[in-house]
């Protein structure tokens, strides 16, 4: 299903399988994959980006 | 090697001055002009109170992110043009840049641009201080993120307070950087601290 893979130290995957079962997700791969989704768009956040144009549209240096 | 390659695929480079509003920007262009480097503008935006010298913008580029016909900045190669650093990700990637990148604290940036907004009566946006520091600083880090990836992009980053503590020194450097045999002292005369206004001090931060 997943083309790629990545290393996560032992003590670590065991938290996130047992934090997985506890919430409820259908499995491992799962709760990952909606964990770093989640944390992707807290750097992403289309409305800094709104913001900025906004601003930079006030100051006149985008039209 | 890279550099090279880029060179003989897509011509000499398109010279661009960027960084965020307010970050030094227009010096840098007069800098530039001063120094002998053919330079873009269209002299639409004159100069004002906060701009004294004047803005050496091209109205064109503000269009950048809304057109899919960008082939006139092949018309520029080997001149130097200002683009506002949310506008770099808008460029056709089949050209050569280098980029000129002015990087000045964003606690001066901001209450520079507020105070140019309160002059131009404009709001700009609802978004605090805090919000906008967070907003430009994780804006920069993917700049700096594509800047540094991307083949046909060389950057060189100068920071505002060094340019105008040691102006002929940071004049050397563009100089050098843009292969040019530019006139690094009068480069240096477009510099003037006065202008350094909205310092950032930690008694004004507290």
């Amino acid at each position: 299903m997943f083309g790629n893979k990545v290393k996560i130290e032992k003590a670590l995957y065991n938290k996130i399988k047992m934090y997985s079962d506890i919430a409820g997700y259908s499995s491992i791969e799962e709760f990952v994959h909606h964990a770093l989704q989640k944390e992707i768009e807290q750097f992403e956040g289309a409305d800094s980006e709104e913001e900025i144009r906004e601003k930079l549209k006030g100051l006149g240096y985008i039209s | 090697m890279k550099t090279l390659y880029y060179r003989l695929r897509f011509g000499p480079p398109v010279v661009l001055v960027s960084g965020l509003p307010r970050s030094g920007t227009s010096m840098l262009m007069q800098m530039l002009e001063k120094g002998g480097m053919p330079i873009v503008s269209d002299q639409i935006r004159t100069p004002d109170e906060d701009n004294p010298k004047g803005y050496h913008e091209l109205e064109r580029v503000k269009e950048l992110d809304k057109t899919t016909e960008k082939s006139w900045l092949k018309n520029h190669r080997g001149e130097a043009i200002k683009i506002i650093s949310f506008l770099l990700q808008d460029l056709p990637l089949d050209l050569n840049y280098r980029v000129i990148f002015m990087r000045r604290n964003l606690n001066e940036v901001l209450r520079s641009q507020n105070k140019m907004l309160e002059r131009n009566g404009n709001s700009g946006t609802d978004a605090t201080d805090d919000k906008m520091r967070s907003n430009y600083d994780m804006h920069l880090r993917k700049v700096y993120y594509r800047l540094n990836r991307l083949g046909n992009f060389e950057t060189l980053y100068l920071d505002y307070p060094e340019v105008v503590a040691d102006p002929v020194r940071q004049a050397h450097r563009i100089a050098d950087f843009v292969s040019r045999d530019l006139d690094v002292q009068a480069m240096a005369s477009a510099v003037q601290s006065g202008l350094y206004r909205n310092r950032h001090s930690k008694a004004a931060s507290a």
